[in-house]
């Protein structure tokens, strides 16, 4: 992939993200999912205040029963309220396949999330009780009691509802077995069962350390009593899709996982269980739909696959090589999007020795949408936003350090870079970094900058003596290899010496830096994303534009132009369409020209078929790749072929439009479509929507002439001034429309003419062809040049009209087939006056990059779009009146008599003393004194009114 | 004892995945050439010291490296460079392309007086080459990167990490050109003169001369 494709998809990319954010407040349940981890699929249908209760049931406790469905989801049962139990007050939730409570605390103390189609049993409380409750039981034995609080009927439709939802989960009970066979917490009650003693029970695919051995050492890390303290916390709390969160949830998170568990509690606290659950299989077809493909993003994975915790025995194995190499080309298959980004290995690497490659592949989706958004994207917005992010915690919460850092001009955001990119996995062992994997799963994004605080925070003393970035990342990377020593080595308390490095890192992240929250850190993100999306965005453009080939007629203003209005047209139709692409479809080509010609009129009725066809046709030509779209090179490129400033360049930028094969000639039908080609590009001339330099040369001359008629007058009598009228300055614009018309229309019928006369006989040309040694091109093959444009439709529509017209006219003989090659058709234009001029001026200057985006916002019109033609006109017009100026100013003398005795006689006249500075106000002036054809005159006056041209006007009345 | 200067220089290399950027760092700072199996994530960090001329500079380098992608991250590393190594592969055109962008980017971006080494790398595949041989492998003229550095006012070599050959005569001649902070008065033209000198001198490589032209 070259450099430009690479920085274009960037940027489509990078618009997406900024339309997608434009601040839109997330929903309900957004929010909803966001808080509990729950996937897309799921939204509040209903939810109400109550009380929960927790029972543990001693019965089911060990229950692999988990076959039978729930049955009859609502009996009623005895009670079961067992008074001693706790209750707990706070919210119920129940969504599309979830029951959540959370309570209304801290939502910390007591919350579950249970997969409807864990529900064994639900029954309703004794109604002579006064409450509404349900107990519900789900197949591992988790027994809860929940009493509504509120109206009667809420709770009513609540359990109605519940029961609804029953009932349409019951598809995916069946599902759950198998499941719940991936998952180590199910193997582990089991084993532990009586039941469990003597059956021959797998256990579930996992992490290569299951095969490997788990990196660090286990009687160290006391795995065995972390897993206890799971397993009893399991019995009564349940697991995986059916789990009561307790304070005890947290703290055996925060002492560290269990290795054999920490895969399942990774994507249990990051919800990815619950994608997992929801696209079983998914994985491996994503694989088998692949397989035999191969991508930029495929040859890059495996550049890395040796590269990626090599010093880990799983990979130096093929086993878990391929591991890893299925994982990361499944997620780029999954989100082409983002494809593969280094650093990606080495998360994955560590996710894979702890989890299946399904587990591991959602965990990774997961991780890269909620926990490091936009880290590994094209344009790593979300790595820079970061980076950017964390110096501003610095600055706020260590600002001596950070005056440090910057006076010494240490690069803070370099260093931590890769802290954050790969989620401390590479900078400290990994015994460390899995531990704050767990906790980052468990509270969300915050905790990588706790750690990274806390490491600014710990080294603080010794990061204020160095002065380089040099002895600065010396003193973190020495930190990092003394994590497993004691932070107080010297200290005379054994349990204080007892406490490492990292223990220690781990305090001072949560205690000193627990008031930074995911929300802290999501309104830092906000406030910093301007400035780093418009570093970023500057950044390509410049690539972008550098990159482009050299176009004489382009400077680089016109460049950022076209690439502002490029990326407009699309980005819009991006956020449409969903698509990453950088390359402009049709519609947005057509859209991009009326932006910036004077000829392409969106939703053009009138001209519609002459639109379409000229533009289909340009729009392939185009399209340098063949690849239905256009990239920003192909529009700069083709841009610059039709802005040349000298008339043989464009006319053979048009002959090459018509010569697609680039044979050299154009045949008959080429001929024609020519004719409809600049009868469509002329038409704004045709109709009279704007003159030409002919029109206005008339004009002018006109109006020149009116002048020294009247320069004369005034010369041959000098005392009569007063009564000899000043030319009037205005002419009959209607008029000129109409023979501007007849003109083009005369031009147009001229060219054909001249074509079919002056192109030679096929045969002729094939001669030459072959004596030239080129090859001949059939007309099949021709046909085949208007590529996929050419519909049925299309061709036999051309057929239809070219029978037409051959009868029509004698030239079309189709006995005597003709070619024109390109001094031919110079000829053709050079005869006529106006194509001349077409070509040589107006063509070039119809197409207007010079307007930067801004200016042209507002929607299309004709106005709008005749902006620059326009333009010229006033100039000429402008032009006209400084001539009218020069006679003045070279009559001076007679001008100014004139203007002297104007004013006396203006002033007897209205028996008052009329000031000159008030005369050559016309509109203080007395309106009874200006007479109805001034101000016809007025009306169609295309000039410029100037005070001068008024001051005359008024003296002419007087 | 003299009273010796130090300065310290910050260096980021930049270049095309490949090129050898990570290799010549290697070279120069442990005059050592191997694969590098080390997954670098966004750059990597070594210092070098040498003395020119009684004076001790210590180079901190900035390796920049990753996939294409890591290219949006270089404003970050370059931003207050004093020295930049832009490389290419003699024998990848695309490469070539490549750092004349970063060239470009160098000099709108990055602080004013920047100094900016272009390095044609891994010389020591053409070494043996005949001159205008038919199937060379060398895909970039060393008129087409002596062209681009003058132009652009840059220094120019053309090095090989593997040989060794030019390594040391880069950092040598950035070194030269970087202003003495701590003297104050040495003239940059004194600087300049220093440098042909030295390069001569030093310059004990088999393949010299035409190589190398300090801009
Ligand atoms: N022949 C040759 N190979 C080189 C030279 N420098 C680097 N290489 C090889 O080119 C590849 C890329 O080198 P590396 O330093 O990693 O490039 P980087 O991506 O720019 O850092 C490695 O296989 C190196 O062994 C050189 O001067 N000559
Ligand atoms: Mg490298």
């Amino acid at each position: 992939m070259s450099f430009l494709s690479a920085l274009r998809s960037k940027v489509s990319e990078l618009g997406l993200f900024d339309q997608a954010n434009a601040e839109k407040k997330p929903s309900r349940d957004e929010l909803f999912r966001d808080e509990f981890h729950l996937p897309e699929s799921q939204t509040i249908q209903i939810d109400s205040a109550a009380e929960v209760s927790l029972h543990y049931n001693e019965t089911a406790k060990n229950s692999q029963d988990f076959s039978s469905p729930t049955t009859s989801p609502l009996v009623n049962g005895e009670s079961h309220v067992n008074h001693n139990d706790v209750f707990w007050s706070g919210r119920l939730f129940l969504t599309e396949q979830y029951l959540i409570f959370k309570d209304g605390f801290n939502g910390r103390d007591f919350n579950f999330t249970i997969h409807l189609s864990t529900i064994r049993k639900v029954e309703r409380l004794p109604s002579k009780s006064y409450v509404f409750g349900l107990i519900i039981t789900t197949f591992s034995g988790l027994r809860l009691t929940i009493q509504f609080i509120g109206i009667r009927s809420n709770s009513e439709r609540f359990s109605l509802l519940l029961k609804k939802s029953l009932d349409t989960n019951l598809g995916c009970v069946k599902q759950l077995k198998p499941f719940l066979k991936t998952l180590y917490s199910e193997y582990l009650m089991f084993k532990n069962s009586p039941a469990g003693q003597d059956s021959d029970l797998q256990i579930p695919a996992g992490g290569l350390g299951l095969m490997f051995k788990f990196p660090g050492n286990t009687k160290k890390l006391r795995d065995k009593s972390k897993m206890r303290l799971w397993f009893e916390f399991m019995k009564v709390n349940g697991r995986n899709l059916n789990i009561v969160k307790q304070e005890m949830f947290y703290k055996l998170i925060r002492v560290g996982l269990p290795n054999r568990l920490r895969g399942e509690i990774w994507e249990l606290c990051s919800g990815s269980i619950y994608s997992r659950y929801e696209n079983i299989g998914i994985y491996q077809q994503i694989l088998d739909d692949n397989a035999d493909k191969t991508s930029i993003a495929i040859e890059e994975i495996e550049k890395d696959l040796n590269r990626s915790l090599p010093e880990y025995a799983a990979y130096q194995s093929d086993e878990g090589i391929s591991r890893l190499r299925r994982v990361l080309t499944a997620y780029s298959w999954k989100n082409p999007d983002v494809g593969y980004c280094q650093a990606m290995n080495i998360v994955v690497a560590e996710l894979l020795i702890f989890m299946s490659e399904e587990q591991a592949f959602w965990c990774l989706c997961t991780l890269c949408d909620k926990y490091t958004p936009g880290y590994y994207s094209k344009t790593m917005y979300g790595t820079l936003l970061d980076q950017r992010v964390f110096e501003a915690l610095v600055e706020k919460t260590m600002p001596i350090l950070w005056e440090h850092i910057t006076h010494n001009d240490i690069q803070l955001s370099i260093i931590s870079l890769p802290w954050f990119l790969s989620l401390f996995i590479n900078s400290m062992p990994l015994v460390f970094s899995s531990r704050i994997i767990d906790i980052l799963f468990l509270q969300g994004p915050r905790t990588l900058f706790q750690v990274a605080l806390a490491i600014m925070r710990v080294n603080g003393e010794k990061l204020l003596k160095t002065t380089d970035d040099g002895s600065f990342i010396q003193v973190i990377k020495n930190y990092f290899g003394k994590l497993d020593e004691s932070a107080h080595p010297t200290s005379k308390n054994e349990t204080y010496r007892q406490i490492t490095n990292f223990q220690e890192l781990l305090v001072v992240a949560f205690k000193e830096f627990q008031d930074i929250t995911n929300d802290t850190v999501k309104s830092y993100r906000r406030k910093h994303k301007n400035s780093v999306f418009s570093n970023i965005e500057s950044f390509i453009k410049r690539t972008q534009i550098r990159n482009l080939p050299k176009l004489p007629n382009l400077d680089t203003n016109n460049l950022s132009n076209i690439y502002d209005r490029f990326y407009q047209v699309l980005e819009t139709d991006n956020i449409q369409k969903g698509t990453g692409s950088s390359l402009m479809n049709f519609e947005q080509f057509e859209k991009f020209l009326s932006q910036i010609t004077g000829w392409v009129i969106v939703s053009n009725v009138a001209d519609s078929k002459n639109q379409e066809e000229f533009l289909h046709r340009l729009f392939v030509s185009w399209d340098s790749e063949f690849q239905g779209g256009l990239a920003l090179s192909d529009v700069a490129i083709g841009l610059n072929k039709w802005t040349y400033n000298d008339l043989m360049s464009m006319i053979k930028t048009f002959f090459d439009l018509y010569d697609s094969t680039g044979s050299g000639y154009i045949d008959k039908e080429g001929m024609l479509q020519m004719s409809e080609g600049i009868i469509y590009l002329t038409r704004p001339l045709r109709e009279g929507w704007v003159f030409d330099s002919i029109t206005q040369r008339e004009i002018d001359q006109v109006i020149a002439k009116r002048m020294n008629e009247y320069k004369k007058l005034l010369a041959e009598n000098p005392d009569n001034e007063d009564v000899i009228s000043p030319p009037n300055l205005t002419v009959d614009e209607q008029f000129y429309r109409h023979r501007q018309g007849e003109r083009y229309l005369s031009a147009a019928s001229k060219f054909l003419q001249n074509c079919f006369s002056y192109a030679r006989p096929e045969q002729e040309i094939d001669e030459l062809k072959t004596e030239d040694h080129l090859i001949s091109i059939h007309d099949d093959d021709r046909k085949s040049d208007y590529g996929e444009l050419a519909t049925e439709e299309y061709i036999d529509e051309k057929d239809k009209k070219k029978s037409q017209s051959l009868k029509a006219n004698k030239a079309l003989d189709p006995d005597h087939p003709l070619a024109m090659d390109l001094p031919t058709f110079r000829m053709v234009i050079l005869a006529d006056e106006s194509y001349e001029l077409f070509f040589g001026e107006i063509l070039a200057s119809s197409i207007d990059i010079n307007k930067p985006i801004k200016n042209a916002q507002s929607h299309f019109n004709i106005r709008n779009m005749f902006d620059t033609l326009v333009a010229d006109g006033r100039k000429v017009a402008n032009e006209v009146r400084r001539r009218i100026d020069d006679v003045q100013s070279i009559t001076s003398p007679t001008a100014s008599t004139f203007k002297r005795s104007r004013a006396t006689s203006s002033a007897s006249k209205h028996q008052a003393s009329v000031d000159e500075e008030e005369d050559d106000d016309f509109i203080s002036s007395d309106v009874g004194t200006t007479d109805t054809d001034l101000l016809k005159g007025a009306e169609v006056n295309v000039l410029n009114e100037s005070k001068d041209n008024a001051k005359e006007k008024e003296a002419s009345s007087a | 004892m003299n009273a010796k200067s130090s300065t310290s220089v910050k260096l980021v290399l930049l270049g095309e995945a490949a090129v050898g950027k990570s290799s010549l760092v290697l070279r120069f700072v442990s005059n050592d050439f191997q694969e590098n199996k080390e997954p670098t994530i966004g750059a990597a960090y070594l210092t070098q010291r040498c003395t020119i001329n009684d004076r001790t500079i210590k180079f901190d380098i900035w390796d920049t490296a990753g996939q294409e992608r890591f290219a949006s991250l270089a404003p970050m590393y370059y931003r207050n460079a004093q020295a930049a190594l832009v490389v290419y592969d003699i024998t990848k055109p695309q490469s070539f392309i490549k750092a004349r962008h970063w060239v470009k980017e160098l000099h709108e971006q990055a602080s004013k007086n920047i100094i900016i080494a272009l390095v044609g790398n891994k010389y020591d595949v053409v070494e043996n080459e005949e001159e205008g041989s038919e199937d060379s492998k060398r895909k970039v003229s060393i008129e087409e990167g002596k062209q681009l550095a003058k132009d652009e006012g840059l220094l120019f070599f053309e090095s090989s990490a593997k040989s060794g050959f030019n390594v040391n005569e880069i950092f040598m001649a950035i070194g030269h050109k970087i202003p003495d902070t701590s003297a104050g008065a040495a003239s940059v033209n004194d600087n300049r003169n220093s440098e042909r000198v030295d390069l001569t001198v030093n310059n004990d490589s088999p393949v010299n001369g035409n190589a190398n032209c300090g801009c």
